[in-house]
């Protein structure tokens, strides 16, 4: 759930206070037990960082005064929900291999076979009322959140990390996630058994594209056909598969959008998004669970046969990943004319085809 | 309904008619929640049947099956 909300319209209400809380529970214990705090101890244990420079780092910088809460439920769980996302981003951020440190998280040693459970990070309990349960992840994340700002700044005085490479990290991290989802449209649409595969088995597939396939519930994938158009949203939460197409528009969590979408779906397309559908085309709004994630598989573009992998995943936008644009205009695009291209490989040279290193994902 | 399973149905849905079209069976989720949730259904309903009007779209909704129960039959021409 990383994904900058602060943009948000008018909110309408929030159902399900204690699903939002029980899933911020949920993801702050696992970015602090899962990839934060086990970083931390290798770094310690390599002697790239130890915790007297964490320790030095931390007298120098104090954690944040804190502000003042505010009184309503709803607001309070919102601003948890912000923090969280800015914190995920952060732990990214500093998620960067090095030279005899690779940034290795237990999931990946569990796949090694050398992970153990004694050596697991206790997790907190979750109990008591809900207003006790949002005021200790106020407290928490404000813990957390000075822990990896003191690590950030002690890896920077280090010389362990630069600013340029966090940088670096900062446009890889933006532009990966919707690059993955392009190049996944793009071999289903010049290949129908990779087609047939990523319908049925879902994320399992995107394997024989050296892309991994993530772990957050089942991938749903809805094909859009000449009759038949469909679109993403999830009206309780944010469900979507972001672990393997990274974060989804901004207004995707804009409660103005979940509402209206449901209920009117052409009318929003066509004021909101421009994108106005002929009568005999039905438009299918999916609404998502966390279990199953969908992306949708727009229509290939007419006027692109003989196009390359590449050049036909260069149409893919991440608004047609949602089902709000159809797949780019390939006119506008071999004119040149336009450059906006919405999913640009991280790195032209070396993101497409199988030379990407698979990197620990979010 | 009261079911013990997963709150994740959404309101404007409750009590609607809609056509099961996928069965995903449950899914191992460990991330997001703890346990097992009961099977999973994308449910196929008409968004006229939902919120009225005069609409032919369609929304596909998924749903846990302890959340489901027989429409028994119906006048309106099946969803297909």
């Amino acid at each position: 759930m990383a994904q900058a909300h602060s943009k948000q319209a008018a909110h309408s209400h929030m159902h399900d206070f204690e699903g939002h809380v029980e899933a911020v529970e949920a993801d702050l214990e696992y970015w602090r037990a899962k990839r934060l705090e086990p970083r931390l101890i290798q770094l310690h244990r390599r002697g790239v960082l130890t915790f007297y420079d964490l320790v030095r780092t931390a007298t120098a910088h104090p954690a944040a005064p804190t502000t003042a809460v505010a009184h309503d439920t709803e607001a309070r769980i919102r601003a948890l929900e912000d923090g969280l996302d800015d914190y995920i981003r952060g732990i990214n951020l500093i998620s960067l291999d090095g030279p005899g440190f690779p940034s290795v998280i237990e999931d990946t040693r569990k796949e090694r076979g050398d992970y153990d459970d004694f050596f697991r990070i206790a997790k907190s309990s979750h109990d008591g009322s809900l207003q006790e349960r949002i005021a200790r992840l106020e407290h928490q994340l404000r813990e957390y959140r000075h822990l990896l700002d003191v690590l950030t700044r002690a890896l920077l005085d280090k010389g362990v990390l630069t600013a340029e490479m966090i940088e670096q990290q900062r446009a890889f991290l933006a532009g990966r996630g919707a690059w993955h989802g392009a190049r996944i449209v793009a071999r289903a649409w010049v290949d129908p058994a990779f087609k047939q595969a990523l319908l049925t088995k879902g994320r399992e597939a995107v394997r024989e594209l050296n892309i991994p396939s993530g772990r957050l519930g089942k991938l749903g994938v809805a094909e859009n056909t000449p009759a038949l158009h469909n679109i993403v949203v999830c009206t309780l939460c944010s469900c979507y598969p972001h672990d393997l197409l990274g974060d989804p528009p901004w207004w995707y969590r804009d409660d103005s959008y979940k509402a209206r979408i449901v209920r009117d779906a052409r009318g929003m397309l066509a004021e909101r998004f421009n994108l106005r559908l002929p009568d005999h085309v039905e438009v299918r709004v999916h609404d998502s669970t966390s279990d199953v994630r969908w992306m949708v598989l727009p229509c290939r573009p007419a006027g692109t046969d003989g196009w390359s992998e590449e050049q036909l995943a260069r149409l893919v936008t991440i608004e047609s990943l949602v089902g709000t644009a159809p797949a780019g205009d390939p006119a506008a695009h071999r004119a040149g004319a336009e450059r906006r291209e919405a999913c640009p490989p991280p790195n032209p040279r070396t993101a497409f085809g199988s030379a990407t290193p698979c990197r620990s994902s979010a | 309904m009261n079911p013990t399973g997963n709150p994740r149905t959404p309101h404007y849905i409750r009590g609607k008619r809609g056509v099961v079209t996928v069965l995903h069976g449950s899914i191992v989720n460990p991330i997001d929640h703890r346990g097992v949730y009961p099977p999973l259904c994308s449910v196929l309903f008409r968004v006229r049947d939902v919120f009225g009007g005069s609409s032919e779209d369609t929304l596909s909704i998924d749903l846990h099956e302890d959340w489901l129960m027989p429409a028994g039959p119906s006048d309106e021409p099946t969803l297909d």
